[in-house]
């Protein structure tokens, strides 16, 4: 019995202090990150590299996802949109659904998968075979040389991703609401338009610009804190995509109530 | 001058340094021996500031790295020429800017005057025209001339081999000595260099360390270490089974 308890208070002491230890890294790389960005230094080259390669290649697994999101959005709502016949309401459901909450969350999500775990699993490698070593015994600072342009690419593209993929969920839920209850075109755009403020539309983006450097500091933490060859890059890249899958859905939770 | 002055490391429980002492007059080229996991890389790379020593201090021409921060370190570090073990080429390059990523990120040289030294560079260590192959399509000892190629372009006044012939054949081992030695003498670099080819390290260094469970257990000419007085060091170098060598 005592072994057990023994045991118990082991296993919640040890996740304590290595959560702690995950959090208080990610917020020290995250200052070192600002610090490399006054005045700004990164590295050209490499921050085109990875904008096209975050970014646009994302764009059409995004899209696919964005489209059935909203579309979604209107099969789920369709039965009441019918019982309660309000057609001119659907357009401002979806929207607000979308704008506020699906859209920034669900792209996150995808771009945590998609992009972040690459990334983990791109500078993992890279610093298990000695190539972050390789460039500090070059005298470069690979914050500045690899991290920043990552981060940097990553807030700016989650951002892009998430504007491109509210219109294409938009559009999603258009064709639905037409292909399902019969709303007109016109009748959603109306809808959207009189009844969504421009707020509604930067609630999203706000979170989405503190979920893309959610996503970037901790799967560049995880990439350079990994150990132990291979093994050690997959169990990175593992905790990369639940801590930051974790990370956004804290975040939106206060982001939605201080941002009102 | 590089200088070590009771400098220890400890990973976890295991002491791997346990208190080195070695000075590696300028311009020398210093040999270091020992069996496998004795600490040799750890050393090399406290000399570079990429470990800092649990206690100690490591001296670059009288000047203490040990407490320097990583932008302190920047302009010692620019002034040495490391090879990785594992060669550390960076996979996202090519073979051709691998080599001229010191110079470029150097400033002061046109991209012309880069690509030719680049090109004449491995040349000499046998890559010619493989400027444009991706480390992922060399072999592993391609991949270490090209690593010695990065790290001898620049012609740093301190360069650091660890294990610059692994892998290689008993020719290429020759010939990569020779450019070594030849690159020394014409920059007057001071060189420290880790092999398990004590013979063929033997013929390129002028002094040999042998490192052995944390300490520097001999220090001394190469040509003589094969009658090395201490028996640990004679059986190490002479491969005898049986003796005294521990692990």
């Amino acid at each position: 019995m005592f072994g057990f308890v023994e045991r118990a208070i082991t296993q919640v002491g040890t996740t304590t202090v290595r959560i702690a230890r995950e959090v208080g890294g990610i917020v020290v790389l995250a200052f070192d990150v600002l610090r490399a960005l006054f005045p700004p230094t990164l590295d050209g080259r490499e921050l085109v590299k990875n904008l096209y390669k975050m970014g646009n290649q994302s764009v059409p697994i995004v899209a696919l996802t964005a489209f059935f999101a909203g579309g979604l959005m209107l099969v789920q709502s369709a039965p009441f949109v019918e019982k309660l016949q309000a057609h001119a309401l659907a357009g401002w459901a979806a929207g607000y659904a979308v704008l506020r909450e699906i859209g920034p969350i669900l792209i996150a999500l995808m771009f945590s998968g998609r992009v972040g775990a690459n990334n983990t699993a791109e500078l993992g490698t890279m610093t298990v075979t000695e190539q972050l070593d390789g460039l500090r015994a070059l005298a470069i600072d690979p914050i500045r040389y690899l991290i920043v342009p990552r981060v940097v690419a990553m807030v700016v593209m989650l951002l892009a991703l998430t504007v491109i993929g509210d219109l294409v969920a938009l559009v999603g839920a258009a064709i639905t609401a037409k292909a399902v209850v019969g709303i007109e075109f016109s009748t959603f755009i109306h809808s959207v338009v009189d009844n969504l403020k421009p707020y509604d539309f930067l609630h999203g983006i706000y979170k989405s610009m503190v979920f893309g450097a959610s996503i970037a500091l901790t799967s560049c933490y995880f990439g350079v804190t990994v150990r132990g060859g291979a093994v050690g890059v997959g169990r990175a890249v593992n905790a990369a995509v639940v801590a930051a899958a974790v990370s956004v859905m804290l975040l939106d939770f206060f982001m939605t109530y201080w941002l009102g | 001058m590089i200088e070590l002055a009771a400098v220890r490391k400890r990973f976890g429980r295991h002491a791997v340094l346990d208190g080195i002492d070695l000075q590696v007059p300028t311009g020398a080229r210093l040999g270091i021996i020992g069996p496998a996991a004795s600490g040799k890389s750890v050393l090399l790379k406290l000399v570079c500031g990429l470990l800092r020593p649990d206690a100690g201090q490591v001296m670059i021409d009288g000047t203490d790295i040990t407490e320097r921060s990583e932008e302190g370190l920047a302009a010692t570090r620019a002034r040495i020429g490391f090879l990785f073990q594992n060669y550390a080429l960076f996979d996202f390059m090519t073979v051709g800017d691998n080599v001229a990523f010191p110079l470029a990120r150097r400033g002061g040289l046109a991209e012309d005057e880069i690509a030719r030294r680049v090109s004449a560079r491995l040349r000499a260590v046998g890559l010619a025209g493989n400027e444009a192959k991706m480390p992922a399509e060399l072999s592993g000892g391609m991949k270490k001339r090209v690593g010695i190629a990065r790290a001898t372009i620049a012609h740093p006044e301190i360069v650091i081999y660890d294990e610059p012939t692994a892998g290689l054949d008993p020719v290429t081992t020759s010939k990569v000595y020779d450019l070594l030695r030849a690159d020394q003498e014409t920059t007057g670099a001071t060189v420290i260099a880790v092999s398990s080819d004590v013979e063929a390290l033997c013929r390129f260094v002028d002094t040999v360390a042998f490192l052995y469970q944390g300490k520097i257990r001999y220090q001394g000419a190469a040509q003589t270490l094969t009658d090395a007085p201490d028996p640990v060091v004679r059986q190490f170098v002479r491969g005898d089974l049986e003796g005294p060598l521990e692990g």
